[in-house]
């Protein structure tokens, strides 16, 4: 299989007033199609960061990072939001749900900046929200569903427009065990379908369902890959 | 490949009502903003429409007064009126004027067997009754040769009429007027027009149904005994021509009287176009408040848009996360404020147009709406929206969606 995504020295600093803060220090990654990689680390080791700039939500300061073999930081701005809303979708620790649409609305949201018409964002909202158990609960708003109920809508709006790669943040980080172990096994079905998968979490329970683990500490890459 | 309009229109609709409260709040300035702008617009045109029909009412655009210039405080020699032979001399130097009538007046008592009604009566020509366009409406009126051979007849307004003979028939009666018998030989139209300000009497042309004309030559021969004229009122052929003959009647009289502005006089198409830049000027001055209390909504509405798109940061971040453009999130703000102030718009129009009637009962103006300043009023509500949205719109879409996602 081919790298979908291929990072070299990446750098990436944040600057808060005069002070220089380093998140990550020259990191190289590479992860192929259809892969399932938990990246794994302490807080404040940079694997948000690292998360954020693979989803095309930030840039590094320096670098390279290719994604489908395009240089993201030659990618205009219209089109980077084109990938983020169809070859990318995200996954929180607090499941970003707009809290005033209902379920079904929410996760049409990507439909909709996808262009698609009403009828048809409808039925495929509606769809993914049934493989996810809740086909019963489109109308209701997010605060009237559970932690676990709330993490599988987040799903369903990353998947909707049937992305390549779901980049998932602490997904478990607000369930109990039992729901995250739910969503994980979503997580495992969706690659099983063909879906890279990059979690980020320092949870090793989670870490233990991925193909691979990617160690990071300090902005740096620990230890290559662990099997 | 992008969210439509529509689509926006439609998002904006939510996110205006799923905030109803704020939304409401917001509104209101503007709500009461086009509501004044409507009843201030209708006022004016009514205002407009008032005077224009008081000046055609009274004689129309061509039309030229003299009268005494009660400013100037005259020396004891110079006189105050016309003579006789004056009138000649100015009525032979402007023959391009219409109709020409210089008049007398006095208060006197009228009498009809029993009865006595004390009102002014005029001397005048013929010409009268084409220069005020006022005609009789039983009988006749006074003829050039009632004028030749100074004839004892009379016309007398619609209220002499009912004061003096009640319901019997006046023309062809006789009626004593300070001690002569004149010969009832008309009655003129009744005048009527509504009276603006809604004090008094409804009619505003009430005095001139409590008129009496008579000739002028039976006035001066047989009543007064004096030739001294002291106004006289004339029309030129068409308005336009009316400021020239007004310039050029203004100097003959000025060169009767060495210089001296004994008289004054006044065409109606140059009080009409005087008053109307008075107007003009009220109207200026309406609409600077307006305007004003727009930018004041306007202000409020920025204010609170920057409010909810701080309290939204995280849903900015959302939407751009999920694949919205940063011109999605500026359109979806931009929109959202100019559909709450044209929301708020047109329910200020209604208001406004529903408020009219109250207003022109208060103020006893008529009130004129047009779908002309319907449509300015829609057109500010949603320049409003325009300009205090796309600052807030700017900011919103220029978030970075890391930091936004953050946002507690």
């Amino acid at each position: 299989m081919s790298n979908i995504i291929n990072i070299k020295n990446m750098k990436k600093e944040y600057k808060m007033g005069k002070i220089t803060v380093p998140a990550l220090n020259g990191v190289d990654i590479s992860i192929k199609e259809g892969e399932f990689v938990a990246i794994i680390g302490p807080s404040g080791s940079g694997k948000s960061t690292l998360m954020h700039i693979i989803g095309c939500l930030d840039k590094p300061t320096d670098g390279n990072y290719s994604l489908n073999d395009e240089l993201v930081s030659e990618i205009k701005k219209g089109k980077l939001a084109l990938i983020r809303n169809k070859q990318i979708g995200f996954v929180f620790q607090t499941f970003n749900l707009l809290p005033h649409l209902n379920i079904l609305k929410n996760v049409e949201l990507p439909l909709m900046y996808a262009g698609y018409g009403k009828r048809k964002r409808t039925r495929t909202a509606k769809k993914v929200l049934e493989e996810v158990g809740l086909g019963d609960r489109l109308k209701h708003k997010p605060s009237e569903l559970s932690g676990g109920q709330r993490q599988r809508v987040a799903i369903a709006r990353a998947i909707v427009n049937n992305p390549s790669i779901i980049l998932a943040d602490e997904p478990t980080g607000n369930l109990d065990t039992a729901s995250g172990g739910d969503i994980l096994s979503i997580f495992s079905d969706l690659n099983d379908k063909g879906h890279t998968i990059i979690i980020v979490t320092h949870d090793q329970a989670v870490a233990r369902r991925a193909n691979r683990v990617i160690n990071i500490v300090d902005g740096l890459i620990q230890d290559g890959n662990i099997s | 490949m992008a969210i439509s309009l529509k689509e926006n229109i439609i998002v904006g609709f939510s996110d205006f009502w799923s905030r109803k409260v704020r939304s409401i709040i917001t509104v209101m300035g503007i709500v009461l903003g086009t509501m004044s702008i409507i009843v201030v617009l209708a006022l004016v045109k009514g205002i407009n429409n008032q005077t224009m029909k008081w000046m055609m009412e009274r004689g129309g655009l061509s039309k030229i007064t003299v009268s005494r210039n009660w400013q100037y405080d005259k020396p004891d020699h110079v006189r105050n009126y016309f003579t006789w032979k004056e009138l000649e001399l100015i009525r032979s130097l402007i023959p391009e004027a219409k109709y020409f009538n210089p008049q007398q007046r006095q208060w006197t008592r009228h009498s009809y067997e029993d009865k006595d009604y004390r009102t002014s009566i005029h001397g005048v020509l013929p010409d009268f009754s084409k220069i005020e366009e006022w005609d009789v409406q039983e009988g006749r009126f006074i003829s050039t040769f009632d004028i030749d051979q100074s004839n004892d007849v009379v016309v007398i307004g619609t209220t002499v009429k009912e004061e003096l003979f009640g319901n019997k028939n006046a023309v062809g009666e006789v009626i004593t007027i300070h001690g002569r018998r004149l010969k009832v030989i008309g009655i003129m139209a009744f005048r009527y027009m509504k009276n603006s300000g809604a004090f008094g009497n409804d009619n505003a042309f009430s005095y001139l149904n409590r008129r009496t004309f008579v000739p002028l030559t039976t006035m001066i021969n047989k009543g007064t005994g004096r030739d001294n004229i002291s106004s006289f009122t004339l029309k030129a052929t068409d308005a336009e021509s009316a400021p020239a003959l007004r310039e050029k009647l203004s100097n003959i009289i000025l060169n009767l009287r060495r210089g001296l502005p004994v008289f004054e006089v006044e065409s109606a198409k140059e009080e009409a176009e005087e008053m109307a830049k008075n107007q003009k000027m009220f109207q200026m001055i309406f609409y600077v408040i307006s305007v004003i209390s727009l930018l004041v909504g306007a202000i409020v509405i920025a204010n609170i848009m920057l409010a909810t798109i701080q309290e939204r940061t995280r849903e900015i971040g959302i939407r751009l996360t999920v694949g919205a453009r940063r011109r999605d999130i500026f359109i979806q703000f931009l929109v959202q404020t100019i559909l709450v102030t044209t929301i708020g718009g047109i329910l200020g129009i209604f208001l406004g147009l529903s408020l009219l009637d109250l207003v022109s009962n208060f103020l006893g103006i008529e009130l004129i709406a047009g779908i002309a300043m319907i449509f300015i009023a829609l057109m500010v509500s949603a320049g409003v929206g325009l300009i205090s949205g796309i600052v807030p719109a700017i900011i919103a879409s220029k978030l970075d969606p890391v930091e936004a996602l953050r946002y507690e």
